[in-house]
């Protein structure tokens, strides 16, 4: 379904990606695993267009995305939960819900949407009318989940959903993600959060300086003597 | 005793003159500064160009009303135009210049610019006389709470508060209006929903640019005017977007009654010197750039 083949991604003299490749099939949950600033935000920014790769390519369904301009990716059906939540703190929930499905594809079907969400955190629903910026953490990072369901994308990416969060809330959002990824939805998860990632992963790829250093399905990872000692620290 | 009481009669009737004084400039001004407000909420962009277009609008409004067509029918095609000059300085000049704290003084320059060549070019046009727009109502008044008021200021105060309600419905009630909002606060999250943010610059720089030229026009009917009308409208633009903070129609109203009322009132004052009143507004933005930085609302951007 995703295929980025051999990026090289740079901010300005600052190369961060060189040749990274990955693929992500229909239904799988993959994970980006890697420590800071190894290239995993950049490489997610390099999928939703936000940053343009100077070298290789990013397909999706088969189709490049090169000439696709970034606000029309939540059309073709990929949306990014971001690092750090990135909500509109002084909309409500509601609207913050809403924009959401800006996307003309998305926006029939916004109020059908937008109880499902609701349906799924009943949280959201109780704090409509509240500015999302008010929010908790775990609630803010339920309103970012929810407002990338809304534009209903076959692939979903989510850039380290458990940041920041209270150890009962991590375990409340990885269970969100395995009900997503059950309900059929593929998902790209990229976590410093090893240990959980691959817990819910069917595959991972490890990310250093820009390059996938290991890949493989989310068992061989975890038996991995590198891995383990770099990363799980056992 | 009876003295006593005539005296009082007399400051409350003057009060409420002051009141409905201050209440009718107020529409004005929240209307002039809500789009110079808007420009800055969105793109970060003081539009020193406003005062040019205030003035285009107060021109635009006198030309028209010459050939015949009465200020307030001019209102629609004046807006209509200057939004679309708005989208073309937008996307001919403002657009070409780099982005975030590193183009502010490109942008000041550039914007200072154009509002020396929008004067110019009415020097050229209408030479520097003053220049009033008198139509058939100008002079006429109607009894209000006992005072008499301009019919014609009046009206100007119905479509400053009508606009005001318009582009408040359009912020909080429609998608494009929630897409502006959430362009100002976060327009990497606005692409990644399928907004594209620079469409929503284009619109908020010709709705900014609109509201100054439909501002200037209210103005025209009140005000003589010649090409360096506009600048004391910018100043007092300012002074209500820092007052009111950026974006919030309700905070806005707000503000440019506080600075009616602080030019008004002081005029009622025995042997105040009127050309004082133009200095209300600069005390006016210092004391609360000095006690109350963020504006007597808070830092909040569009919510």
């Amino acid at each position: 379904m995703l295929e980025v083949r051999a990026i090289d991604a740079a901010y300005g003299d600052v190369q961060v990606l060189s040749g990274l490749s990955l693929q992500v099939q229909e239904k799988e949950i993959v994970t980006l695993l890697g420590s800071n600033g190894a290239g995993k935000t950049t490489t997610l920014r390099c999928i939703t267009g936000l940053l343009a790769p100077r070298k290789g390519e990013v397909t999706f369904k088969n189709q490049p995305l090169s000439k696709v301009a970034a606000s029309e990716r939540a059309g073709l059906g990929i949306a990014l939960v971001p690092e750090g939540r990135e909500l509109w703190p002084q909309l409500t929930v509601r609207e913050n819900l809403e924009l959401g499905a800006y996307d003309k594809r998305s926006r029939a079907r916004a109020a059908q949407n937008l109880d499902r969400v609701h349906a799924m955190f009943p949280r959201l629903l109780e704090r409509r009318s509240q500015v999302a910026g008010s929010l908790s953490g775990g609630e803010q990072q339920m309103c970012a989940i929810g407002r990338a369901l809304m534009s209903e994308p076959s692939l979903l990416l989510l850039d380290e959903p458990s940041l920041g969060l209270a150890p009962i809330v991590v375990e409340q959002v990885f269970e969100v993600i395995r009900s997503l990824h059950a309900s059929g939805m593929t998902i790209l998860l990229v976590e410093q959060n090893l240990a959980a990632a691959l817990e819910i992963a069917t595959r991972g790829y490890v990310i250093e300086t820009g390059q996938v250093k290991l890949s493989g399905s989310a068992s061989e990872l975890k038996a991995d003597p590198k891995i383990r000692a770099a990363y799980l620290g056992l | 005793m009876r003295h006593f009481k005539r005296v009082v009669g007399l400051k409350l009737s003057r009060i409420v003159e002051l009141i409905i004084n201050s209440v009718l400039l107020a529409g004005l001004y929240a209307t002039m500064a809500y789009g110079l407000g808007l420009i800055y909420g969105v793109l970060r962009i003081v539009n020193l160009a406003h005062g040019g277009v205030i003035m285009a609008g107060a021109y635009a409004g006198w030309y028209l009303h010459e050939l015949g067509v009465d200020p307030y029918l001019s209102l629609v095609p004046v807006g209509v135009a200057s939004f679309f000059l708005g989208v073309v300085m937008y996307r001919g000049l403002v657009y070409r210049l780099p982005r975030g704290a590193a183009g502010g003084v490109q942008s000041l320059l550039l914007l200072f610019g154009l509002w020396l060549i929008l004067r110019n070019i009415a020097y050229l046009l209408f030479t520097g006389n003053d220049q009033t727009l008198r139509t058939g109502y100008s002079t006429k008044a109607v009894t209000l709470a006992g005072e008499l008021v301009s019919v014609n200021r009046m009206a100007v105060f119905a479509v400053a508060i009508l606009i005001l309600i318009i582009l408040h419905i359009l912020l909080t009630q429609t998608y494009v209006g929630k897409a502006i909002r959430a362009v100002a606060q976060n327009p990497d999250s606005c692409t990644l929903v399928g907004i594209r943010v620079e469409r929503i610059y284009s619109l908020t720089f010709g709705l900014g640019t609109a509201l100054a030229a439909i501002a200037g026009l209210l103005g025209a009917t009140l005000f003589p005017f010649n090409p360096g009308f506009g600048s004391s409208e910018l100043l007092k633009s300012f002074v209500v977007v820092v007052l009111g903070g950026l974006g919030s129609v309700a905070g806005t109203a707000i503000a440019a009654l506080i600075l009616a009322v602080a030019e008004v009132f002081p005029t009622a004052i025995p042997g105040f010197p009127t050309y004082l009143t133009a200095a209300v507004g600069f005390v006016l933005l210092v004391l609360v750039l000095v006690l109350r930085p963020g504006g007597l609302f808070g830092q909040r951007v569009l919510g």
